[in-house]
């Protein structure tokens, strides 16, 4: 069992594998970001509460500033820059565009991150599974209402919420 | 936030862990890391190694033994209780306050051993297990192991019975009586002003026999006196009312940016009869 201040890892980052060698106290978010130049997830509080650096890690959502860089090793991680990687946006990417859940965008890769794995795990939430869903995720300009709806559009479901 | 140099490691067995955690006195337990890394973010700490215990299987398993215990490793996550199919049957409670637990992201990463063990007083697990009767399960070095009951586990704020260099290894807890049911109620004010959980059984309309422990203390704290008073009393908002009216008697609640203690003094008594309703009436959230 090595221990040590400075770890190697290797792990899979949106489809590709990655090696890297990362301080044993770097934050998950800061490698993303400084890096390796993934500046779709973002930092907002700090604190594990704004979700606005939700990534996948080994396919469930977590937030990125309350990891470890060195807990990625071995791990499977995707970004938001994993979903237009071909340059189409997804569907919640296009309910987004389409429901104008986005205002001045800061939450939104995180939202979108939380909303593609709820859709995967319950294809056609209700509107309070929505909610329950995006509990983890905060939208300072308070637009809950138009991504709620585009959630729900991308599920192919209009709500009145 | 930039944490303090840290040294980490991540052992494959609880073996190593008690090895690497021994091997200095500000060596911390790693788990979820959904408490811990603010606490290091704050540098509220001095730790200068990291025992990444969050992949340890020997930490994940959730058992149900042949008299209805259960057992619950350490290491599982929030989400993995929500969605165990060991919890459809009692202490059902345990699942529901699992799933209900801050939000989808904390619950895949945080554990139930790291929610007791760090014992923040708001935290929602600690009088859960105070009023299930459960027993914590800690493991030292040179194979030492104890066993704490939950009501001798919070010893204060932040702080429990687990030793330097021990580690929590798991959880079990009783199978619930026939005919008591959980009562679990919260007051979600910030992160959380007040909360109750009541395991209460019931013999014709009356309450035979009561627990009653509060939360959002400097420790889960079991009110024996109202617990006395509710047994004989009949299901009803009043009666369960009266004989709640003291459960804030004697205790000192803290002030912070969520509530002051004169407040959270005058919800007490409200979640504590919601939570003696909820659980005489089967349910289990009031």
């Amino acid at each position: 069992m090595d221990r040590s201040d400075t770890f190697d890892i290797e792990f899979t980052l949106n489809g590709e594998a990655v090696a890297a060698t990362v301080p044993a106290r770097r934050l998950l978010i800061h490698f993303l970001r400084d890096d390796l130049d993934l500046t779709g997830p973002k930092i907002g509080c700090d604190t594990g509460h704004c979700g606005a650096c939700t990534v996948l890690y080994n396919g469930r959502t977590i937030k990125s500033c309350m990891m470890l860089a060195v807990q990625a090793d071995g791990a499977t991680i995707e970004t938001v820059e994993a979903l237009a990687a071909d340059g189409e946006m997804t569907p919640v990417q296009q309910a987004f565009h389409e429901h104008h859940a986005l205002q001045c965008g800061y939450c939104t890769s995180g939202m979108v991150m939380s909303a593609t794995y709820l859709l995967e795990k319950n294809p056609s939430p209700s509107p309070e599974e929505i909610r329950e869903g995006l509990r983890g995720n905060l939208c300072r300009c308070t637009g809950y209402v138009n991504i709620v709806e585009a959630v729900a559009a991308a599920a192919g479901k209009e709500t009145s919420a | 936030m930039i944490l303090a140099p840290v040294e980490y490691c991540r052992p494959d067995t609880v073996d190593e862990a008690l090895e690497a955690l021994n091997s200095s006195p500000d060596a911390r337990a790693l788990a979820g890391g959904q408490s811990l890394i603010n606490v290091l973010k704050m540098r509220a700490a001095a730790v200068d190694l990291l025992v990444d215990i969050s992949r340890l299987e020997e930490l994940k398993g959730i058992v149900r033994h042949d008299d209805g215990t259960l057992e619950i490793g350490a290491g599982v996550t929030y989400a993995e209780l929500a969605e165990s199919d060991l919890l459809g049957g009692d202490p059902r409670a345990i699942a529901e306050v699992a799933a209900d637990t801050v939000d989808p992201q904390v619950r895949h990463r945080g554990t139930i051993g790291g929610n007791v063990c760090h014992a923040d007083p708001i935290n929602n697990f600690p009088p859960l297990m105070v009023a299930l009767g459960a027993t914590m399960h800690v493991v030292g070095p040179d194979g030492a192991a104890r066993d704490i009951p939950a009501e001798e586990f919070f010893t204060g704020f932040f702080t429990t019975a687990v030793e330097d260099g021990e580690l929590l290894k798991s959880i079990t807890v009783p199978a619930l009586a026939d005919g008591t049911a959980v009562g679990y109620v919260d007051l979600e004010i910030g992160e959380a002003a007040a909360r109750a959980v009541a395991v209460v059984r019931t013999e014709d309309d009356q309450i035979a026999e009561a627990k009653l422990v509060i939360g959002c203390l400097p420790v889960p704290t079991r009110r024996p006196e109202v617990e006395a008073a509710l047994v004989g009393t009949a299901v009803t908002e009043a009666a369960v009312a009266e004989a709640t009216a003291a459960a804030a008697d004697g205790v000192e609640p803290l002030s912070d940016a969520d509530a002051t203690a004169e407040y959270r003094k005058a919800v007490i008594p409200v979640v504590a009869k919601r939570a003696v309703l909820a659980a005489a009436k089967g349910g289990h959230r009031g």
